[in-house]
């Protein structure tokens, strides 16, 4: 029989963040309770920034590896969008904790107008806050990076993920110490304490990032002006041939013509390299 | 964004280039240089000679002189010496400065004086033609060469360099940014600086040579050509037969018009 106390820690983040190290962390810092853990993670997408989750369970008794959704007591976000895809794994009364630093997957950027909005997923605090009592959102990125390294954000992470644990700083850096290179040992343990101290909610503006994306959509509606002054065009075809984004033509009297500057990048390829000097990108 | 019209004598447009002619390219990434300077158009002087590359001088509104066939350099160098504080921009093509005004050429570079020779090679005289011209490269089709020229072809950022300009750099029309930042960094320099850029004659050289349409011509270009950079780090067998792009010499030395003023200064002094 399953302990009822048993502890659901849900690690997720995007490849290469490190969330498979975090889970080992903190699977050796249960060992060290001498609690049963049991982990279950998918790897593999660790290439291309894809997802990356590790469950985390433990207790005097532990039955299965995988935490079912609504009960996970901890939900660990190396990265927004990641924190909402698996938000429905938390229960209500549990503790989300994010990293606001996002990573925008190839596939919700491929527009490639310099202002063009990315398909990520957006008011993701909000959604959060509405499902999750404990939302405790800060930028351990740039707290990693003063520090003097990017990839210390899991160690960050995993300090504020402690304060919501059972066990001692003590307990934590031990067990830090046993799973990192010795070289880092240092480094990594001056993250956690530093992932240890961060106050929430922490200061930081919640709308800027809502603010960014009213002002690109602002940018969006100024679309590219593609002008061809047709009687200075000699129809070398030149502009159509380089365009990248296929926006112009030849039309019926051997002359090109803009058929959809809506696509247009502003490479401005087409006005550099037209003999004539007959098109102009506003 | 630049509007380059401002610098356009608008009634002279469409200007009499063929279709898909690279010097009109070379023009646009001109214009987008001078304005990048910030140079006020009475602080330039646009000089040509004879020859299709030599039209340009009549599209821009700046002073501009169109001289006799292969004497810009020559102009060009009494305008420096009389108004030293300006910008002296000489536009030539291969035949004009490199055949009919080779010397010209040669010694403009040796006296290092102030000018900025952007000598667009469109390796064949396009305007009487399509005659061989001094950089017709060996075995290449032309009117007076129906099976090729048997003539070695210059290369003259070499030939530039070996008589002592000061700056020395080869862009081509298909990578107009590039071009545009050769420009500025040729005028920017103080002394002689010579630019040669490979163009396109699509209707002489491109139709002899069957190089398809001058689309096709221009994309074909970056395959002859090799940057500089890259080329240094590059076994010599990838080199065969490629041109070498970007600034191949820069060694400041003094100035003529400005040496000049000196002697001058010195010897009212003397005089004293």
């Amino acid at each position: 029989m399953e302990s009822p106390a048993t502890q659901n820690v849900l690690i997720v983040g995007v490849g290469g963040q490190g969330v498979l190290l975090a889970s080992d962390i903190l699977g050796t810092v249960c060992l060290g309770r001498g609690y049963q853990v049991k982990k279950s993670e998918v790897h593999g997408m660790a290439k291309r920034g894809g997802v990356v989750y590790s469950h985390v369970r433990y207790g005097t008794q532990v039955l299965s590896p995988t935490i079912e959704p609504g009960t996970s007591d901890v939900l660990l976000a190396f990265e927004p969008a990641e924190a909402l895809r698996w938000s429905k794994y938390v229960k209500p009364t549990g503790t989300v904790i994010v990293n606001t630093q996002k990573r925008i997957p190839p596939a919700a950027c491929q527009d490639r107008r310099p202002d063009a909005l990315t398909r990520y997923p957006r008011g993701i605090e909000q959604a959060l806050r509405s499902q999750i009592e404990d939302v405790r959102r800060f930028d351990a990125e740039t707290l990693a990076f003063e520090l003097g390294d990017l990839r210390m954000c899991n160690t960050v992470l995993l300090g504020a993920l402690s304060r919501v644990c059972e066990f001692s700083a003590e307990e934590w850096l031990a067990a830090i110490e046993k799973s990192v290179k010795p070289r880092t040992a240092e480094l990594n343990r001056r993250a956690f304490l530093a992932g240890r101290s961060v106050e929430f909610p922490c200061a930081e503006e919640p709308q800027a990032e809502e603010l960014v994306f009213e002002k690109r959509e602002a940018a969006r509606d100024e679309a590219p002006f593609i002008e061809i002054r047709q009687n200075w065009c000699k129809g070398c075809e030149i502009c159509v041939r380089v365009c990248p984004q296929n926006c112009l033509v030849m039309n019926g009297s051997k002359l090109a013509e803009v058929a959809k500057a809506e696509t247009c990048i502003r490479c401005m390829l087409c006005e550099w390299l037209c003999p004539d000097l007959a098109v102009s990108v506003h | 964004m630049l509007d380059i019209q401002k610098y356009l004598r608008l009634e002279m447009f469409p200007h009499m280039l063929c279709p898909g002619c690279g010097h009109g390219i070379v023009l646009g990434a001109l214009l987008r240089a001078i304005h990048s300077l910030k140079l006020s158009q009475d602080e330039v002087v646009v000089v040509s000679g004879i020859g299709c590359s030599s039209r340009l001088s009549g599209y821009v509104d700046f002073d501009t002189l169109h001289t006799t066939h292969g004497r810009p350099l020559a102009f060009a160098t009494g305008i420096k010496m009389a108004r030293p504080e300006l910008t002296v921009i000489v536009i030539t093509g291969d035949g004009d400065g490199l055949s009919i005004g080779g010397n010209h050429l040669i010694h403009a570079a040796r006296r290092n004086v102030g000018l900025t020779c952007l000598l667009l090679n469109n390796e064949i005289y396009g305007m009487t033609g399509g005659q061989a011209a001094p950089t017709t490269p060996l075995g290449k089709i032309s009117t007076t060469g129906p099976t090729g020229p048997f003539e070695t072809p210059f290369d003259s950022c070499r030939l530039v360099e070996a008589a002592g300009a000061s700056f020395v750099a080869r862009g081509i029309t298909y990578e107009p940014a590039t071009l545009e930042k050769l420009i500025v960094a040729a005028i920017q320099n103080p002394g002689f600086s010579f630019l040669e850029i490979i163009s396109d004659c699509p209707e002489f050289f491109g139709r002899f040579n069957r190089m398809g349409n001058p689309a096709d011509q221009i994309l074909a270009q970056k395959q002859n050509v090799v940057d500089a950079k890259t080329a240094a780090t590059l076994p010599p067998e990838r080199l065969k037969g490629k041109m070498l792009t970007g600034i191949l010499h820069h060694e400041p030395r003094p100035e003529y018009a400005a040496s000049y003023q000196e002697s001058i200064a010195q010897m009212g002094a003397q005089a004293r």
